[in-house]
């Protein structure tokens, strides 16, 4: 049997980079490294992966001169490292392995002036909803236009890093709205992740994710801003609580069945009896 | 190196999603190939469950009762496919297999109520070792599927005389629940939990080796599933409540507080007294 091929053991590495749980990026990178053993070829053929998990993960980032942080998103991405903050309109270089924003620029015609006023809306809603759900979220609103329709970009994330107590876990949200100014509904779309990861003695992972269909009306920015912030808030909680009623039935009724607490008679085994008995079967077999 | 190489490639298998178990280890051979070997016998996969057609009853595969791209039937003690000069466990240790087998079919059945079981032991130097193996797959009711893995792994150094032993047992349980309804969308919690405990005991007539282990290993389950209702059910929902709080945080921080004005009030009302 061949061996693999060089390209083929990168493809491999980049995956497991891309599928690090929330948190242990690191940990997973210097594993793929000792194992690649190939310094080079591991930088050449994988450090797309680190753009792409931490565009996937929600990353967020501070800026120098912000004062909250932007996520790293695939909406954001300008290419050449740079990525767009719309809530500061400027752009900065963000290093992908050191996790670190730099050289903030005015984004001047980066920012889409049709969309704008419907953006900052939006911006500004959803800062509110994320404070009183969150206890760290952040938001990031993108805007543009096209024709005569206009696209906003929702991004939420939150996560509890815990590697003293070996887990980690993150939420993210992506809502998104196409609509004309004439129009007074529009179709949303939502995505919602969630990630835990357990690892003391195990390595246990939830894994979820729930995509949203629904319809939004308004009149102009502000009802949209309030009505679409509104029904966002009302179907990530009703996700939420459908989890919860999956883990009600999970331990009440599935795991219960998997196996029992004690035999049915509430003792545990007589191994000397059991012992006893398959002895006496085996006898009458000969 | 390759000793670093190993402990990279087992951490690596306990921080990816459980869910690619399989698919994981496969990508990581392909990347250490020679380390495969290592790797199989060290990596829990989920059991999977083969007929055998001699006896009509079902068996489960692992590394243990591998040998090439065959596996060995607990019930028949044939290799399917068959193989001429396949590993056998010694006479003795086959007599040993049997009753162990039947052993833990009951125990199978009185915890179980259904699944798969099978022993499988081989000679060590000094005593013997052995891995008993239980699957169990839910009825997919509720709309929820679940499977359960048991995997122990038990090591027995006998005493020269004969008349006690040393028992070492590493436990690997694996958990699987998913489901895909409407107001959770897709939903996987999955993976496992190892333990390891030793026990020195007598081996005679009242207590013999299938007695101890046996106990070993009833307490040891009983423990991991105690163990798995916490993390699986308490744990990893209260790490989401704490990623989003479907109370708003204004109101959460009221309830904290009428709470802790309640208790502050009972603790003086007693202090009193």
């Amino acid at each position: 049997m061949a061996d693999v091929t060089n390209e083929e053991k990168v493809r491999i590495a980049a995956d497991f980079i891309k599928h690090a749980p929330p948190g242990e990026f690191n940990e997973v990178f210097n594993d793929v490294r000792v194992l690649i053993n190939d310094d080079d070829l591991l930088r050449e053929g994988a450090s797309s992966a680190f753009s792409q998990y931490n565009k996937d993960q929600y990353t967020a980032t501070k800026v120098e001169g912000a004062e909250d942080q932007v996520l790293i998103t695939e909406y954001g991405d300008l290419g050449g490292g740079r990525f767009l903050d719309p809530r500061t309109k400027r752009t900065f270089f963000y290093d992908h392995l050191r996790k670190e924003a730099s050289d903030p620029q005015p984004a001047n015609d980066l920012i889409d002036q049709t969309a704008e006023p419907w953006r900052e809306a939006l911006d500004n809603a959803f800062k509110v909803y994320i404070s009183s759900h969150f206890k760290h979220g952040v938001s990031t609103i993108y805007g543009k236009s096209s024709g005569g329709s206009i696209t906003l970009i929702a991004c939420i994330e939150d996560h509890q890093f815990q590697p003293q107590n070996f887990w980690n876990g993150r939420w993210r949200s992506q809502w998104s709205v196409t609509f004309t100014q004439s129009s007074n509904s529009a179709e949303i779309t939502g995505l919602l992740k969630t990630q835990v990861h357990y690892y003391e003695d195990g390595n246990v992972q939830l894994v979820s994710h729930k995509e949203i269909k629904d319809k939004v009306t308004f009149t102009d920015k502000e009802t949209l801003a309030k009505n679409f912030t509104k029904m966002v808030e009302t179907l990530e909680s009703a996700y939420q609580n459908a989890l919860a009623e999956n883990y009600g039935t999970m331990s009440g009724t599935t795991f219960k069945a998997l196996r029992r607490q004690l035999p049915v008679t509430r003792t545990k085994i007589d191994w000397q009896k059991i012992v006893s008995y398959s002895i006496g079967k085996h006898l009458q077999q000969d | 190196m390759a000793e670093r190489q190993l402990d990279c490639a087992l951490d690596l298998m306990r921080r990816l999603p459980p869910q690619q178990i399989e698919k994981n280890l496969c990508d990581l051979i392909d990347i250490v190939p020679f380390l495969c070997e290592d790797l199989l016998s060290s990596v829990d996969q989920p059991l999977k469950i083969a007929r055998d057609k001699t006896v009509g009853k079902d068996y489960l595969l692992c590394d243990y009762n591998r040998d090439g791209d065959s596996y060995r039937s607990p019930w028949s003690n044939l290799y399917d496919p068959e193989l001429q000069d396949g590993t056998l466990p010694s006479d003795r240790l086959r007599k040993l297999e049997i009753e162990a087998n039947n052993a833990f079919d009951q125990y199978r059945e009185m915890y179980f109520e259904g699944g798969v079981s099978s022993v499988y032991l081989w000679d060590l130097d000094h005593g013997f070792a052995g891995v008993v193996l239980i699957k169990k797959a839910g009825d997919g009711s509720k709309r929820i599927q679940g499977c359960w893995d048991s995997i122990h792994v038990v090591e027995v150094q006998e005493n020269r005389s004969g008349r006690s032993a040393h028992y070492k047992l590493t436990s690997t349980v694996m958990l699987w629940l998913q489901t895909n309804k409407s107001g959770s969308g897709i939903m996987n919690l999955g993976g496992s939990l190892t333990r390891q405990t030793e026990l020195d005991a007598s081996v005679n007539d009242a207590t013999p080796h299938i007695v101890n282990i046996g106990r070993m290993i009833e307490d040891m389950e009983n423990k991991i599933r105690n163990n798995m209702n916490e993390i699986y059910f308490s744990k990893t929902q209260d790490i989401v409540s704490s990623l989003r709080s479907t109370m708003t945080l204004q109101d959460q921080n009221q309830r904290m507080k009428l709470q802790h004005d309640l208790t502050k009030a009972l603790e003086s009302r007693s202090g009193g007294m």
